[in-house]
């Protein structure tokens, strides 16, 4: 069952174009308005690894469960974890626009400031980036150690390699819920210094969760439509719609809970992230964000007939991909840029990282067999049905 | 109800039993019912049943929802608006939580009800049961005896050939 993708040139001068605007927006934006453009940065920087990362977590909860149906479908995982490398440069690079997003990096605020004096040593530049090393190191390390395991398995065969990749993932899934966690309260929460939440990491790590078990979803129904993915049936993409389903809801919560216990409490160091976005187009996204990332899905997705039909689903993917868009943007605009400007400069590096993305995503796909050939559940993958 | 009416095959194994039951499927005469001890796909199929009870589901918690958000705010709003720390009459948030859990309950009571009335279950009825180890450890098929007509002989080697009839 030789099985290759191969990326159409077409495909790839696509991708190439893409990163081309990406690249000429951010130059322009670094010329005209650098501030701006650094908040684009860190948005899109957040965006694709979020995607990445619920990719992995994905993948390790399909071996971890010892899923069977999903079996045919890991190397769509694998391929968007292996943008996490590519997403720890960027943040690496981070380093020059630093006092340009956040607050606590300027030493003369720190210094009228008592409560970021408290908080500086967790909140400093040497620390903040010996995190950023150790966390995508981990991430880049075990994936690439997991994908070769699961690459070995398509040679040798037997039951070894699934072993392995299960005893794997389980560190893995460890590391990253400690990690990914840490990470989003440094990079998001940490651009409003003064303000705390608990929940903030766990709403994170939903959110990065919906937002790649969709991705995959989609990629795997283009995948599909050009004819590369004859094995999918209805049974498949009703298991995918669950996950997109299940953790849509679960974002719903977490968000809601934040929010209630945060208006019900009423304490001025909690209430001030939301109420000054508590105005004008912030106070739209904050609904926009709970319409198009839970209650739609929700809704949707609900009854049996939707959550198998392609055509439903696509279009709520989409959706759902600019809801993650629009919750980023919810997070990070009102910390950094202040008022809520979205132009060509958005659109261009949105579109930028995109091409990235999906120029990995392809390469990683054409580097092996798009269907694994020896996994022990493979048979039963195939014939999924319910 | 007549014992007299049904025919039951007996089944060791589910390879059996869906082999039985798809043959006498092939001459167009569908079982009363199958006890299996654990769901089977090709019978949950086979035996064409549908049910309607999570659309009954939908629409209770839909109207459910409503009643609760509507009871509540009638009650801090309308009959007795009370202060509680400058908060507004109406609530909203917080009364979200309420909703949900007492959703949950209305729906779970409201389709048992639903379910039992339609399936003539109730406390103290008499169990119809048409073989002691159905649902055990054996496989049972149920077959009306008046559809079998003409095929009866036929369907009995059917049967006979993968268990046994009781």
């Amino acid at each position: 069952m030789e099985n290759k993708l191969v990326v159409s040139n077409k495909f790839k001068m696509l991708t190439y174009v893409l990163i081309g605007i990406g690249v000429l927006s951010f130059i322009l934006g670094f010329i005209f308005d650098a501030k701006r453009t650094w908040a684009n940065y860190l948005l899109n920087n957040y965006y694709f690894l979020m995607l990445a990362i619920g990719a992995a977590f994905f993948g390790a909860i399909q071996y971890i469960a010892n899923a069977g149906w999903s079996a045919a479908f890991k190397r769509i995982p694998e391929a968007m974890v292996a943008y996490i490398p590519f997403a720890g440069v960027f943040f690496l690079i981070m380093f020059f626009g630093m006092h340009s997003i956040f607050e606590w990096t300027h030493d003369e605020v720190v210094q009228h400031d008592h409560l970021l004096q408290h908080k500086s040593p967790y909140l400093n530049i040497p620390f903040f980036f010996a995190r950023v090393v150790v966390f995508f190191g981990a991430w880049t390390l075990l994936s690439k150690y997991l994908r070769k395991i699961s690459l070995k398995e398509d040679e040798v065969g037997g039951m070894e390699y699934f072993h392995k990749s299960e005893f794997y993932s389980k560190v893995f899934i460890f590391v990253i819920a400690f990690s990914f966690s840490i990470f989003a309260v440094d990079m998001l929460m940490s651009l409003e210094p003064h303000w705390f939440s608990t929940l903030f990491a766990g709403k994170s790590f939903i959110a990065a969760f919906l937002h790649g078990s969709s991705v995959i979803t989609l990629i795997i129904i283009i995948l599909a439509r050009t004819g590369h993915f004859d094995l999918l049936n209805r049974s498949h993409l009703h298991d995918f719609t669950r996950y997109i389903f299940m953790t849509s809801i679960i974002w719903g919560y977490f968000n809601f809970a934040e929010f209630m216990l945060i208006w019900y409490g009423n304490i001025p160091e909690e209430t001030s992230w939301f109420v000054h976005r508590w105005d004008g187009a912030y106070k739209v996204l904050f609904f926009a964000n709970i319409l198009i990332n839970w209650f739609i899905p929700f809704i949707v997705l609900m009854p049996r007939k939707t959550s198998r039909s392609k055509l439903i689903i696509t279009p709520v993917i989409i959706l759902l991909m600019i809801g993650q868009y629009t919750e980023l943007y919810y997070i990070i605009w009102p910390a950094t840029v202040h008022e809520a400007k979205f132009g060509l400069l958005e659109i261009g590096t949105f579109v930028g990282y995109l091409g990235l993305f999906a120029w990995v995503v392809s390469t990683w796909l054409a580097k092996a067999n798009l269907v694994p050939k020896n996994h022990p559940y493979m048979e039963e993958s195939v014939y999924h049905h319910f | 109800m007549n014992k007299e009416k049904y025919m039951l095959g007996v089944f060791n194994d589910e390879d059996s039993l869906v082999e039985a039951f798809e043959k006498v499927k092939a001459r167009g005469i569908l079982p009363v019912e199958v006890y299996t001890p654990y769901p089977i796909h090709e019978i949950l199929e086979g035996m064409e049943k549908k049910t309607r009870i999570t659309h009954a589901a939908f629409f209770y918690g839909l109207f459910a929802a409503l009643g609760i958000l509507g009871f509540l705010y009638y009650a801090a709003v309308i009959d007795w608006p009370l202060q509680y720390g400058g908060k507004p009459f109406n609530s909203f948030p917080s009364f979200i939580v309420v909703t949900i859990v007492a959703t949950i309950l209305s729906i779970t009571l409201l389709t048992l009800f639903t379910f039992s009335v339609r399936a003539k279950i109730f406390p103290g009825k008499k169990a119809e049961i048409f073989h002691e180890r159905a649902t055990d450890d054996k496989f049972v098929m149920v077959l009306d005896k008046d559809s079998l007509g003409e095929n009866a002989a036929e369907i009995d080697s059917i049967i006979k050939e993968h268990g046994k009839i009781e």
